[in-house]
């Protein structure tokens, strides 16, 4: 069922416009000799209503790729469209804004804020648009029950699992509707069975039929039991994207035994 | 998202208790070294609280505050007298005497001389005996809160003050001085008998104006006529304090304890708030991805310092006013002022303290990297 593309093709969901437009970009860290280019040129179209999958080995550049495409980092050259909107033409302020809007992320740190309830920590993008703290709590209840935690909305994220975190990082990510969804390394501190829970609950936020809007989710990621669930993978090496993309990717995507459990 | 900053806040336990503890002895330290030091100046300026009947202090005019005396004559007087619009003017006799102890050692004591006749200068509150009986040669009155230095006194008692014989006829209250630790009043001839003076033995004229007479062209007429300042309570007040807090060390000696609160309170909130904002970076940095605003972030770090600063002056405060409560029981030692104008002064220390303080967090913050929460 996946797709294995090439930098320019267009993955089998994206009906209409994609939902990322990357054109020419590049991103250089620091100056002079100590310059590290992470990104060489990349040219991509990422389609809404479908899971991308971003691959490569480390330091190739994928997290710098995502984080311009979120919107929390500036490109050196080269544009970035995201859902009709271009990030470099945007002040400060309105990108800010527009990505509390827009964008979902989820991390491989959880990054959930420790002295709040896993029910104040979902509830924060909501506050951060301005949605009363009332109804901010109650959608973050009904998010929790989304990814199963409906009966823990008090406990304290340090009482959790890590599966567990994720689950609630995926519906504080979900909680605002996000019609793009960034998830760098979701399952890399998890073990296997975990990941593949985790991985099913970020699959069917791809899945316009069970949330009802356009959403496209990428996906950063080294763990291979995950390559299955991606719609198209993207395949990076040293600040660019492979036209083709590695033959040991693809049977991983498309051999990986499923788990008995989600089978 | 308040909520969230209080929480992010109140969860650090840790942090949360050392800011509020820096704060609270910063400003403890500020408010209490403050009280001590009000009251020292308003206990230098005591001798001019223990009378009201005067309009005017006549004094020589290079006299700098209340417990600088250069003797004034008595022709002077009488020149005072004359002046229009002076209804009265009255001598008043102060100098220091040797009270012998029963144990052998010996105190200094402040004697106190009125006029016999008019008793002008008397002492504010007389608890035991009766003013008349000061007329009598050796009698004198004992201010209550020395009796606990030169011993328990009752009437009849008697002493020796600068090896002359004293009587105790009177147990009275006044307002002691900056440098004295007892009070002997009594009339101005027993007290030259007390402390063998010069000619010119007075220490000030009180000095009443006619009742509707101008007071300044009154304090101007003696000026003309004898060259003498003839000072209000304010003035002479006034010029005490500001003797006080220029020409001794006592003004710049609070000056800086104050100041050095004022620098603990800053360092530590600089510190231990950066440190605060330091380990809350990350997610400070997720708020920021998730669309939260440099303007509502650094809102969010001022709350915390704020409440935090609240807290401290709460503390701080609050045992500032518990210490000069002990200091205002009767007989205490340390004289303390605690008016609500220090309080102000401690309030808006402690808030340059948790701006200032949280000045580097906040520049901290606004500069962050939303990129770092992939890290
Ligand atoms: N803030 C930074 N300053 C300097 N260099 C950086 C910075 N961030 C990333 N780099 C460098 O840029 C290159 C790409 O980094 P990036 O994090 O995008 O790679 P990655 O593909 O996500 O790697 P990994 O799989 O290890 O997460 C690496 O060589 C990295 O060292
Ligand atoms: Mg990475």
């Amino acid at each position: 069922m996946t797709q294995v593309v090439t930098g320019d093709f267009v993955g089998r969901a994206g009906a209409g416009s994609p939902a990322v437009r990357v054109r020419g970009l590049t991103r250089v860290y620091g100056e002079g000799k100590a310059a590290v280019h992470a990104l060489r040129g990349v040219d991509v179209d990422i389609p809404a209503n479908s899971l991308s999958m971003l691959v490569g080995p480390s330091g190739c550049g994928k997290t710098t790729l995502v984080s311009i495409i979120s919107g929390v980092l500036d490109a050196t050259e080269g544009t970035c469209e995201v859902l009709g909107h271009e990030w470099t033409a945007l002040s400060p302020n309105e990108r800010t804004h527009i990505r509390g809007r827009l964008v979902g992320f989820i991390f491989q740190q959880f990054n959930l804020i420790p002295t709040l309830t896993v029910l104040e920590n979902t509830s924060i993008p909501l506050l951060i648009q301005g949605v009363r703290p009332k109804e901010a709590l109650a959608r973050a209840a009904a998010s929790l029950s989304k990814v199963g935690l409906g009966d823990r909305l008090n406990a304290m994220p340090s009482q959790f699992s890590g599966g567990m975190q994720q689950r609630v990082a995926i519906a504080r990510a979900l909680v605002a509707e996000p019609r793009l969804l960034i998830c760098d390394e979701p399952t890399a501190s998890l073990d296997s069975a975990t990941g593949q829970a985790v991985m099913d609950l970020i699959r069917s936020a791809a899945r316009p039929e069970t949330n009802g809007q356009d959403r496209c989710v990428i996906v950063v990621t080294h763990d291979t039991r995950i390559f299955h669930y991606a719609d198209t993978i993207y395949e990076m090496e040293d600040g660019r994207l492979k036209s083709h993309v590695s033959e040991h990717i693809m049977h991983e995507a498309r051999h990986h035994p499923q788990p008995p459990e989600s089978a | 998202m308040n909520r969230i900053a209080l929480k992010m806040l109140f969860g650090d336990k840790g942090k949360y208790l050392s800011l509020v503890v820096g704060l609270s002895f910063a400003v403890l330290l500020i408010a209490q070294q403050g009280a001590i030091f009000l009251g020292l100046v308003k206990r230098s300026t005591g001798p001019l609280q223990n009378t009201a009947q005067p309009d005017f202090w006549v004094v020589d005019p290079h006299t700098e505050y209340v417990g600088d005396i250069r003797p004034l004559a008595e022709r002077d007087l009488a020149r005072v007298r004359s002046v229009a619009g002076v209804a009265w003017a009255e001598p008043f006799f102060t100098s220091r005497g040797n009270v012998d102890l029963p144990n052998g050692s010996y105190k200094t004591a402040q004697i106190i001389g009125i006029s016999r006749s008019t008793m002008i200068g008397q002492p504010p509150e007389i608890l035991e005996g009766r003013l008349d009986d000061l007329r009598a040669p050796d009698a004198i009155m004992v201010e209550a809160s020395a009796l606990k230095r030169i011993g328990p006194l009752k009437i009849g008692d008697v002493l020796r003050l600068n090896d002359k014989r004293a009587r105790v006829v009177g147990i009275v209250r006044a307002k002691l001085g900056f440098d004295s630790n007892a009070i002997f009043y009594t009339t101005i001839d027993n007290a030259i008998r007390f402390t063998p003076v010069g000619r010119e033995a007075i220490s000030f004229f009180f000095v009443k104006a006619k009742e509707g007479a101008d007071r300044a062209a009154v304090a101007e007429g003696i000026k003309a006529r004898t060259g003498l300042d003839a000072l209000t309570q304010q003035q002479f007040t006034a010029r005490t304090v500001r003797f006080i807090l220029t020409q001794t060390g006592i003004g710049i000696n609070f000056g800086i304890t104050v100041a050095l609160g004022f620098v603990v309170g800053l360092a530590v909130v600089g510190a231990v708030f950066y440190q605060f904002t330091l380990e809350n970076l990350r997610h400070f940095a997720v708020l920021k991805a998730m669309g939260t605003r440099n303007r509502r972030l650094v809102g969010m770090v001022l709350l915390q310092a704020l409440v935090v600063g609240c807290i401290g002056y709460g503390i701080g405060v609050g045992l500032a006013g518990a210490f000069s409560l002990t200091g205002r029981r009767p007989g205490a030692e340390l004289s303390v002022l605690f008016p609500w104008q220090l309080m102000v002064v401690a309030l808006f220390s402690m808030l340059a303290c948790t701006g200032l303080g949280s000045l580097l967090s906040i520049r901290r913050v606004m500069r962050l990297e939303p990129a770092v929460v992939f890290k």
